[in-house]
């Protein structure tokens, strides 16, 4: 289950001023308090409370998700992120992929 | 028995096209979903070129991507209208990038200002969202942050440079899967 939201905030790096907002969410079933996204994170955005980490400065966040890419649960969640365009991505291979799945 | 390879394939390379040295193409062909694999083509070679570099010429390759994508930053810019302004130096950084990276100002919550002046030089923080480099890095599993950022980083200073006259410098703070976070200085 996907906790409530813990924190919105603008998003700091808009010259156009106008606000964007980045939603940050830890699943607190999920999370095991390893505490990667905590080091990993360069804007320091968490912080592990109890055993859970927390997003306590979002508003520092500017989405590069590598707290996603080693989150070992996936238990992050983050709305509001610009997302890059992906021309990496093979798709013979994302259609073979999902013939299978 | 079927026709043998050759001749199937002077057969599909034989037209009754004619070329006259005055035709302009109007636009791209063939069209941007047929390109896939030439895109991916293009982003293999480029990483396995960097790649090599790196395990033939270690640490130094770092430089001559540099150097590089410093050339072909200024060679870019060099018809591009000079500006003094930090601001008007960026939005005309940002044409010359287009189609190829995307960035825009970022800063701490703490700080009120992006473009901070210190020490008789100027800098400002910079999230590059899209990014052909680190397509090309990830095409191939390639680390992020080695020589084939460093073409980028190359790029943008020449073009920088070439626009303001003044010297500059990109040190690369962070990089993500899906934005990284650079950091511009000019002297
Ligand atoms: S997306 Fe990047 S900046 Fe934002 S919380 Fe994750 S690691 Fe930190
Ligand atoms: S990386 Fe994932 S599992 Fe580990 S503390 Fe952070 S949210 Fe929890």
């Amino acid at each position: 289950m996907v906790g409530p939201a813990v924190a919105i905030t603008p998003f700091h790096g808009n010259p156009s001023g106008e606000m964007r907002m980045i939603e940050i969410r830890v699943d607190e079933e999920a999370c095991n308090g390893c505490g990667l996204c905590v080091k990993d994170c360069p804007m320091g955005v968490f912080e592990l409370r109890g055993s859970v980490s927390s997003p306590v400065h979002p508003e520092n966040c500017m989405g590069c998700l590598s707290c996603h890419e080693i989150c070992p649960a996936q238990a992050l969640e983050h709305r509001g992120v610009v997302p890059c365009r992906r021309m990496y991505v093979s798709m013979k291979v994302c259609r073979m992929l999902n013939r299978v799945i | 028995m079927g026709e043998s390879f050759i001749d199937e394939t002077r057969e599909k390379f034989r037209t009754d096209l004619v070329f006259r040295v005055e035709d302009v193409p109007m636009r791209c062909d063939p069209p941007a979903e047929e390109l896939e694999q030439t895109l991916h083509g293009l982003m293999q070679l480029n990483g396995y070129i960097i790649k090599s570099l790196e395990e033939i010429a270690g640490r130094g390759a770092n430089a001559v991507t540099y150097r590089a994508g410093k050339k072909f930053g200024h060679e870019v810019a060099k018809y591009f209208e000079k500006k003094d302004n930090v601001e008007d130096a960026l939005r005309e950084l940002s044409y010359i990038l287009h189609g190829q990276y995307t960035f825009e100002p970022w800063k701490p919550s703490d700080r009120d200002e992006y473009i901070v002046e210190e020490n008789g030089s100027t800098f400002i923080y910079l999230v590059f969202h899209d990014c052909i480099v680190r397509q090309s890095c990830r095409r191939i599993g390639q680390e992020q942050g080695g020589p084939l950022c460093q073409t980028l980083c190359g790029y943008v200073v020449g073009a920088v440079e070439e626009i303001t006259g003044k010297r500059g410098k990109l040190e690369i703070i962070h990089t993500g899967p899906n934005a990284c976070l650079k950091k511009l200085i000019l002297k």
